[in-house]
């Protein structure tokens, strides 16, 4: 009986089917392949009934109810493709037809025009019948074949709208538009962004922002949903626009951040041409971010990719074999004591390629003098950081928490697939709460936004977590809400459940963050809440659990334990002396010269070269005008084999998705080729599967290579981190004199290296790196214009960036972006602005 | 506006979606349209996008978003006034200002709309200057009308 009530019996074109009650006619029609035709379904939607192309004829329904919007009933009797649907449908699609520009559609030429691009060849791709980039992917062309529209009987209304082209990423053409309304729904349904709307009405009625204000200005994520889910060829792709449909999928592990989402490769002709959203319940959730929807292919397809490998000679950089490489590295690293050898890897590296490199530098060099640089992202929060990992939850608790408090995390651009799991959070009533000095993303819907200076954020959490240990006396900062808004807040989170606390990037870079990562540890304990830290590099993680620091052996064992020392040696069959001299990438002269340093997807330290021989390996040459003394090609992730370890501790596959340019290779393949030819023993890996059997031996949670249990894990590892004291800074400069308060941030939207913003054309515009943001009023009576450069000095530096307003910025403020291995010191720092006179 | 009169407006509402028409309708009475400014400050109200808003709003012709002229002038085109002439008076305002329905002179001192019925159809064709209704109106006598209000 029960079985009866879930379905429905239903007759579609005199067969009788059997659906889920609460189903619609056309997902009914969708699951038993009975094809109507539609233009504003989609199934990620709502229901919109707009283009009235799915109508049907339902026995005992007045007119044609549209299939999309009318829930099925027991016994309804349907038929799709009568002989008066069709007509009315065909009579509906030429109205369409006759706003759209529509000559590739109904052209008399149109099928010789595919086989042969007879015209193209002629007048070429923007002259030529078939210019609209979305040719042979439109389903507005598919439904006008299967209708089968030969000639278009109405009036051609051409709109003359302007191609807007002004926004990274992607152009759009509203001449094209049919509003069918699925960019709307999925701006306003799925990500809850609420850029894109419906303006005027009637036949003026166009999709955009408020105003004509582009998408930049309106706060959009260019996460490139609209993009993805647009029938015709209206949105579209800056960077993909005549490649054409993908010959290949692959998924694989996103690489641009610590929260690894799921991202499904379009591949032609052995080429990545583009990203999109995988279905992936456990990460993204069907959704990305700028990075991973827009960035990959321009970075991995860079006409400057390293192809093969080079060494200096007399001043000239000349290519050379591999054979020849391989042997020029291990005589020069054969030559150099332990100590005389320095090894930096990215953290965007596979886990195995980690592995390997700190087992190269342990094994085959017996120095522990390897590290990774994405502890300078951390400077000297860097532990206080590393125990949050260890108390980190996984992101779904984000879905159930009742109260969320965000502290410095901008959900724009980076990590938005984050933002959007906020977003859902409030919609189902969730309390979000953010701290953040700057008006960003969340600051509009949260429940709450505290707006503490560049800073001060160590105050309010000092006062959260004073309030929640019982102390109810405690006296709240002062900030942009009132003592009794903080208390009544500081009172919800007390009282709620179940509290999460995210960490964004925006908080570990003060002078204060230790303390503040100390302070927010502790109103998690007093919470009992998970904290998420949402690291900036995607295998954050799986650097510190393979063990590429000084610091720390594989599988988070510190490397003064003894007995896993004796572990090691047993396992790699050597003697292993740990050097305990304070070497790191942050002080890399701290021991004696390094006659080698060898870099695998770092950028070259500013300055003097710091050692005798330089080895670079990495997927294009170096951004300085250092010349390394041996360049190695190397292959990025869409082109080998490996895992990536998230933020939340699981173990993620990457995969190969097309070929390396030239002769790259992946890293661990270089590295073993090099220790093979050193003839040192336990480098005889023929593919990655042996070095994850290998790691699966050593550490928990690495199991089967081809199918990763993908689970979330916190992290646990032994020992603390050393840091570089910074030093020199005693007195707090005077305010008076120096009136602005500068906030300095490294950059985080790094790829081996390089800043996506130096390879892709978008992420220059919305990373505005290397220049000062400053409130429009401060900038106007400073007399400045935008893009004049500033001399900004303070009482240890001075420095000249070009200024670009930014209102979200309060007065007194300004902002920079500045490169990773520059040192950011006192921070936030009181500075004078001047506009410079060159 | 200033500040506190909008906080004025907003003191009357709780802050729900359902909110945002009648906020509009209040803006508009006080202001005589809806400035950047207003929709910046009802998105924070509301915690809706102020792209939403503006979407919304444009829906309904009623909603303006620019300043008006000082002086309205408004040409019934209504079914009755426009049997009876309602299109020449129109023109003839445009021509003399050389604005077309819905914009303003460049002085901002006139502000010409149209209008679709404004209820007293027998005495048509009618224009409305500001509050004030002018019935049975003839192109030159609006003319002159116009001439001495300049």
């Amino acid at each position: 009986m029960r079985e009866k009530d879930a379905t429905v019996t239903v007759i579609i074109d005199n067969q009788s089917y059997r659906v889920p009650r609460g189903y619609t006619i056309l997902q009914a029609a969708e699951r038993f392949d009975i094809y109507i035709p539609t233009l504003c379904s989609h199934k990620d939607l709502s229901p919109f009934g707009g283009c009235r192309l799915c109508i049907v004829e339902v026995e005992g329904m007045r007119n044609f109810p549209t299939a999309c919007t009318t829930p099925v009933e027991e016994g309804m009797i349907i038929r799709t493709h009568t002989a008066q649907v069709q007509s009315v449908r065909k009579e509906i699609l030429q109205l369409f037809l006759s706003e759209h520009t529509s000559s590739c559609l109904i052209c008399d030429e149109r099928e010789e025009c595919k086989r042969y691009l007879g015209t193209i060849r002629k007048a070429g791709v923007t002259t030529g019948c078939r210019y609209c980039p979305k040719d042979g992917q439109c389903e507005l062309q598919e439904v006008v074949e299967k209708l089968g529209i030969q000639e278009i009987e109405y009036p051609i209304y051409y709109r003359n709208l302007r191609v807007e082209k002004e926004d990274p990423f992607y152009d759009r053409d509203y001449n094209l538009c049919i509003l069918c309304g699925r960019c709307v729904r999925m701006c306003q349904e799925v990500r809850l962004a609420n850029v894109l709307a419906f303006k005027q009405r009637g036949r003026n009625t166009i999709v955009g922002p408020a105003y004509a204000r582009t998408h930049l200005e309106s706060g959009c994520e260019f996460c490139g949903a609209c993009v993805s889910v647009c029938p015709t060829g209206t949105l579209y792709e800056k960077a993909r626009k005549w490649e054409g449909v993908a010959q290949l999928e692959q998924v694989t592990t996103c690489s641009f951040c610590g929260v690894g989402c799921q991202i499904s490769l379009q591949i032609k002709a052995d080429r990545v041409i583009g990203g999109l959203p995988a279905e992936d319940p456990l990460v993204n959730n069907g959704q990305l971010c700028v990075k991973g929807r827009f960035c990959i292919p321009e970075l991995v397809n860079g006409p400057w990719r390293l192809r093969h490998p080079f060494k200096k000679f007399n001043g000239l950089e000349v290519d050379i074999s591999w054979e020849d490489a391989i042997t020029l590295a291990a005589e020069q690293l054969s030559r150099c004591a332990p100590d005389e050898f320095g090894l930096l890897i990215s953290s965007n590296c596979t886990t195995e390629d980690l592995y390997i490199a700190q087992k190269f530098a342990r094994v085959a060099m017996g120095s522990n003098q390897v590290d990774s640089p994405a502890r300078l992202f951390y400077g000297p929060a860097l532990n206080a950081y590393l125990a949050l990992l260890e108390k980190s939850v996984p992101l779904a608790e984000v879905r159930e928490a009742p109260a969320i408090l965000c502290v410095g995390l901008d959900t724009r651009y980076g990590r938005s697939v984050v933002g959007v799991e906020l977003r859902r959070a409030m919609h189902r009533g969730a309390r979000v709460i953010t701290i953040h000095p700057r008006e960003h993303n969340l600051a509009l819907t949260a429940h709450a936004w505290i707006q503490p200076p560049p800073g001060g954020e160590g105050e309010i959490l000092q006062f959260f977590a004073r309030f929640t240990a019982g102390e109810e006396s405690a006296s709240p900062p002062e900030t942009n809400l009132s003592s009794e808004t903080l208390r009544q807040l500081a009172r919800e989170l007390k009282q709620a459940s179940g509290v999460v606390i995210l960490v964004g990037s925006e908080v570990l870079h003060y002078s204060a963050s230790p303390q503040i990562l100390a302070v927010l540890h502790r109103l998690a304990e007093n919470l009992g809440a998970g904290v998420l830290p949402l690291p900036a590099q995607n295998n954050f993680v799986g650097s510190l659990l393979m063990g590429t620091y000084p610091e720390l052996l594989p599988g988070g064992f510190s490397s003064a334990n003894e007995k896993r020392l004796k572990e090691l040696e047993k396992v790699w069959q050597t003697e292993f002396r740990p050097l305990t001299n304070g070497w790191n990438s942050g002080n890399l002269s701290a021991g004696k010269p390094l006659k080698v340093l060898y870099l695998i997807g770092e950028a070259l330290p500013s300055g003097e070269p710091p050692a005798e021989f330089l080895i670079f390996q990495n997927i294009y040459p170096p951004d300085s005008p250092i010349r390394p003394d041996l360049t190695l090609p190397a292959a990025a992730f869409t082109e080998a084999d490996g895992t990536f370890v998230n933020g939340e501790g699981r173990v993620q596959r990457v995969h190969r998705a097309v070929n390396p340019p030239g002769e790259a290779l992946p890293d661990w393949e270089i590295l073993c080729r090099i220790a093979r030819k050193m003839g040192v023993r336990g480098f005889d890996f023929s593919d990655v599967r042996e070095i994850h059997r290998e790691i699966a031996a050593l550490v928990d949670g690495f199991q089967d290579f081809d199918q990763p249990p993908r689970q979330a894990r916190s992290l646990t590892i032994e020992g603390k981190f050393q840091i570089a004291a910074s030093g020199s800074f005693e007195a707090k400069p005077d305010g008076k004199k120096y009136p602005y308060l500068l906030n300095a941030a490294p950059l985080e939207h790094v790829y081996r290296g390089f800043p996506l913003s130096s390879r892709v054309e978008g992420a220059r515009v919305i990373f505005a790196d290397e220049v000062l943001h400053m409130n429009p009023r401060d900038a106007r009576r400073a007399r400045l214009q935008e893009g004049d450069p500033v001399e900004v000095t303070s009482q240890y530096f001075r420095k000249v960036w070009p200024v670009k307003f930014s209102p979200e910025l309060n007065r007194g403020i300004v902002q920079v972006t500045v490169l990773q291995n520059e040192l950011i010191g006192l921070n936030p720092i009181p500075v004078i602005i001047r506009k410079s006179h060159v | 506006m200033k500040s506190h009169e909008y906080d004025k407006i907003f003191s009357k509402f709780t802050g729900v979606e359902g909110d945002l028409i009648p906020l509009l309708i209040q803006i508009q009475e006080r202001d005589g349209y809806i400035s950047p400014e207003a929709i910046r400050r009802v998105a924070r109200f509301l915690k809706i996008s102020e792209n939403q808003i503006y979407g919304v709003a444009t829906f309904y012709p009623k909603f303006r978003f620019e300043e008006p002229g000082k002086k309205t002038i408004k040409v019934c085109m209504g079914t009755a006034c426009h049997v009876r002439g309602g299109k020449f008076l129109a023109e003839a305002v445009g021509w003399h200002f050389g604005i077309s329905i819905g914009q303003k002179t460049p002085d901002n001192r006139l502000d010409f709309q149209r209008a679709t019925c404004l209820g007293c159809c027998t005495l048509g064709p009618v224009v409305q200057i500001d509050e004030k209704i002018h019935p049975r109106m003839m192109v030159t006598q609006l003319m002159q009308m116009l001439r001495e209000h300049e």
